[in-house]
């Protein structure tokens, strides 16, 4: 759309700004994390990863984030298309309460689901005024997964709303017009629409939940140890950079993964779904779209 | 039907959302300090916010830095995006590949990187080292929020715009960015939220004397939080909910005038005005916020004040000031690691602190400390000889540090849920208890337990004790409800759990608020523990510093510690002042001899020590 002299121009400030503050202190990072405390070259810190105290704490978080992020994207997509269904003018205003919440300091709202869960908090007293049967989940892994989803859920919410109210309603009427039923539009135009939205939604819950230590340490009763609390205590704690920065070397692995599905569906984009676009955009397309964002 | 299925499904995700905001609420009325307990209702902490500097500046600093950071990753994150379009594919993914970073990366990864950067640039950190932080991790917000729009977006509009004449900037204006809009205000609303919300990365590259509300906060998580934090919350949150509702109608006014299309430019000029207004709103917000906030720091006559979380008198650091006109910038930590963790990142970012023993041991031996002038603490003969004795294991010749305060670790129950006489640790490990033991989450205390019961030093260097007490501890993780800090007060006030290993100092409170509870020191042994104060080898102030140290030992000064933070008070003179004789000759408070000679202090370990410790630690913590 731009041409090259411009994008460059546009793009330079921001191009300086990652080099000194995101690529030359993660540098920093890895010639911490491949070196000892004298400063010699070693591998000792990555391999660390593989001591079963390390292993286990890296496989819990992935499978508690995993399940968190499933949890957060069947909790969201639902909602991200009510909310972009109704096209009103309170539209901005629902959505703006669904990230209200974050403006209360995340410590903070973690601690209130302690005062909530715990053995005789809240949630147990209404459950034993009811005559209901108790609630034990503080200080378990499940408690852990329910702090995720509570403090990641709007990072969800948002961009799937975000891709799903930018999907022209001409798409959907055209795919209905043409004799698909609701399923099918569903599956072969809503959902494939949508998955840019999806992809930054799952990044923007499981990396956070992968790393969190706060959530863990607060919810989980320092009993259960996950692979960012490891980290955390090697840089507070126990005073080895050298281990944490190796770990956290370990844990961009995750980075490279995202990279490359992010890149698989850039990819995706030039296919099919592009030319459905384009072939719509002729009839209708971006006028009707952009007077519908003014409202 | 179906609509109405939706609203359940809106109003189900929405209680979960808002029911923790809605404690927080709720107990910001509550006139017991405890979350645990209802002790009616109050206005009380609103009208201390009022009066609560370090809070309400805490708060100035996170909205500035909150403000300017989104404003700046807006600009940039937009232009970004539009420039990137016109790159090749490869660029563009490499180039949002790294934006990925700071989003994927563990907080702290970012966060401790960055601080790597500033000490490397000799960045003095604080305000400034800050807000670039922030900028940073916000500009990825904004472009993700951007970028799948942006990729949205149908070029042919705007090429036709170009191809009718307009100027690109122009074309851009009015066919581009009303379709990007939505997108921007999402992801700037994000970053605002983001910056808000940062806890970890403000952390590491804050400096000394600069807060925002997030580690405010974190300060007094563990160690329990001031009510005032709820109320400050709960006006926040009102606030913004007002906010809210206000412009939604505002909107909702202009959406019903636009039908008219004579009222258009009317209209316009509106949207015009309410930009002004924002614009405005903001300079005031950001001019109120540097006159309160701490943007300007280290300022001449100034002392710089580390301390334990709640562990003075806040009107001892106003009196400190009126009288020597010397201005506190006083800071809290966790724990005495984190503390060092600190130190060792920048060594001359406090003046006094407050350590204990083992710890004060491991920074004179880092040569972090400076020998007192004891001419300027003349007040130290009011320390109790034993103290000064005791305090010789650390300091050899008294010449480093001052005892502020003293105690013992032991173990807090409830007699209603523990009938038996507790005289051993080993009821820590009584399968009775399951799920009603609270332990210490700091090394040396959880390992202090093992070993005594085992009858072996607390200072023990061998690996194979080490070992015993590692499987000890184990074994009694699936009883352990959780492992804590100073959650242990609330946890027992509000009856969570029937056993907790605490340190002594918190027995007085707890016991005032909850007459159930009561402490024993077992039979097998435990630490009896000083925390002094000590100056930093790097302090710029050290007058002030011994000033401080000086005033503290005060008999009236120490008086009014002892009643505010209630652990035992080594000042000889303010014990005797105390009225209550009952607290005067506290078993807990004071202990007897006897006890005191099954008690043993910590030593520093030296780093093979710490070394071997920290690994067994990790297995424990890590274990079934």
């Amino acid at each position: 759309m731009t041409d090259k002299k411009t994008s460059r121009l546009l793009t330079s400030p921001y191009i300086a700004w990652a080099v000194i503050f995101i690529l030359v202190p993660l540098a920093m990072l890895f010639y911490y994390g491949l070196t000892d405390v004298n400063g010699g070259l070693t591998l000792d810190n990555i391999r660390a990863i593989a001591e079963p105290v390390h292993l286990r704490a890296l496989l819990l978080a992935v499978v508690l984030s995993v399940v968190s992020t499933i949890i957060c994207f069947l909790l969201a997509y639902p909602l991200g298309m009510i909310l972009a269904k109704h096209k009103l003018s309170s539209q901005g205003l629902i959505t703006t309460l669904f990230i209200l919440p974050m403006w209360m300091n995340f410590l903070l709202r973690t601690l209130a689901w302690m005062t909530l869960l715990e053995n005789r908090g809240v949630i147990n007293g209404i459950l034993d005024f009811l005559h209901l049967p108790e609630i034990n989940i503080i200080n378990t892994p499940g408690a852990i997964v329910l702090g995720m989803v509570y403090n990641f859920l709007p990072f969800m919410i948002l961009p799937i709303y975000n891709s799903l109210s930018s999907i022209d309603d001409n798409v959907i009427n055209a795919a209905r017009d043409l004799g698909a039923d609701a399923w099918q539009t569903f599956f072969k135009i809503t959902l494939p629409l949508s998955v840019p939205g999806i992809i930054s939604g799952v990044t923007m819950v499981f990396i956070p939940a992968l790393t969190t230590f706060a959530i863990s340490t607060m919810l989980g009763g320092s009993k259960i140890l996950l692979i960012g609390n490891v980290i955390e205590q090697e840089f507070t704690l126990t005073y080895d950079w050298n281990l944490g920065a190796g770990l956290s070397i370990v844990l961009m692995v995750f980075i490279v993964v995202n990279m490359v599905i992010s890149a698989m569906s850039e990819g995706d984009d030039s296919s099919e779904r592009r030319n459905v676009k384009r072939f719509f955009s002729h009839t209708s397309g971006s006028d009707a779209g952009s007077g519908k964002d003014e409202r | 039907m179906r609509s109405k299925i939706e609203k359940i499904y809106m109003g189900i995700i929405f209680v979960f959302m808002y029911a923790p905001i809605l404690t927080l609420i709720i107990l910001s009325f509550n006139t017991s300090k405890s979350r645990a307990r209802w002790g009616g209702f109050t206005f009380q902490w609103y009208i201390n916010l009022v009066n609560d500097n370090s809070v309400l500046n805490a708060m100035a600093n996170t909205l500035i830095i909150a403000m300017v950071s989104t404003v700046f990753a807006t600009v940039i994150g937009t232009l970004t995006c539009v420039g990137l379009m016109g790159l090749r594919r490869r660029s563009r993914t490499v180039i949002m590949g790294i934006t990925n970073i700071p989003m994927i990366n563990a907080d702290i990864v970012t966060g401790i990187s960055l601080m790597l950067l500033f000490k490397v640039l000799r960045f003095e950190t604080g305000f400034i080292t800050v807000l670039l932080a922030h900028i940073t991790f916000n500009i990825p917000y904004v472009m993700l929020s951007v970028m799948p729009r942006m990729k949205t977006i149908n070029p042919n509009t705007y090429e036709a715009a170009l191809d009718l004449g307009a100027e690109p900037f122009y074309a851009f204006r009015k066919s581009v960015l009303p379709d990007l809009m939505p997108s921007i205000i999402a992801g700037a609303l994000m970053a605002f939220t983001m910056s808000i919300d940062d806890f970890i990365i403000t952390y590491f590259t804050k400096g000394s004397g600069f807060d925002t509300i997030s580690t405010k906060i974190y300060n007094e998580v563990k160690r329990g939080i001031q009510p005032e934090i709820y109320a400050l919350s709960s006006i926040i949150f009102i606030a913004v909910l007002v906010l809210l509702f206000a412009s939604a109608r505002m909107r909702q006014r202009q959406a019903a005038q636009r039908k008219d299309v004579a009222l258009y430019k009317v209209e316009k000029r509106i949207s015009k005005g309410k930009a002004a207004v924002i614009a405005v709103a903001s300079l005031g917000v950001i001019l109120l916020a540097m006159y309160f906030g701490g943007v300007f720091t280290r300022k001449n006559n100034q002392l710089f004040v580390y301390n334990a979380g709640e562990y003075i008198d806040p009107e001892v650091i106003e009196m400190f000031e009126a009288e020597t006109g010397i201005e506190v910038v006083y800071d809290e930590f966790e724990t005495l690691e984190i503390m060092y963790a600190k130190m060792v990142q920048n060594d001359g970012a406090y003046d006094v602190i407050c350590p204990s023993d083992y710890m004060i041991e491991k920074m004179m031996n880092a040569g972090m400390l400076r020998e007192l002038d004891l001419n300027m603490i003349p007040n130290r003969k009011y320390i109790g000889k034993q103290y000064m004795e005791s305090a010789r294991s650390f300091d050899p010749n008294n010449s480093y540090s001052v005892p502020y305060c003293w105690g013992t670790v032991g173990i807090l129950y409830n007699k209603n849920m523990v009938k038996e006489p507790v005289t051993s640790w080993d009821i820590l490990w009584d399968e009775k208890y399951s799920g009603e033991i609270l332990m210490q989450d700091s090394i040396r205390d959880a390992f202090m337990v093992a070993l005594a019961r085992n009858g072996y030093s607390i200072n023990t260097k061998d690996p194979a004790e080490l070992e015993v007490a590692a499987e000890d501890l184990v074994k009694q993780k699936p009883l352990v409800q959780a492992y804590v800090i100073d959650q242990a007060r609330d946890k027992m006030i509000g009856g969570e759990a029937a056993l907790a290993v605490i340190y002594s100092g918190e027995v007085i409170y707890t016991q005032r608020e909850n007459p159930d509870l009561a402490y024993s020191i077992p039979d097998e042994g435990s630490n009896v523990w000083i925390d002094a104060w000590v100056v930093t080898r790097k302090a710029r102030n050290p007058e002030a510093a011994m000033k401080w140290i000086n005033f503290l030992c005060r008999p009236d000064i120490a008086l009014m510690n002892f009643d505010f933070i209630t652990y035992s008070t080594p000042n000889e003179a303010a014990r005797e002042m105390i009225e209550e004789e009952d607290i005067r000759n506290s078993e807990v408070a004071f202990p007897d001899e006897s006890i005191l000679d099954r008690c043993e202090t910590y030593f520093y370990l030296g780093e093979d020590g710490d070394a071997l410790y920290n690994e067994m630690w990790k297995k424990v913590k890590s274990g079934k």
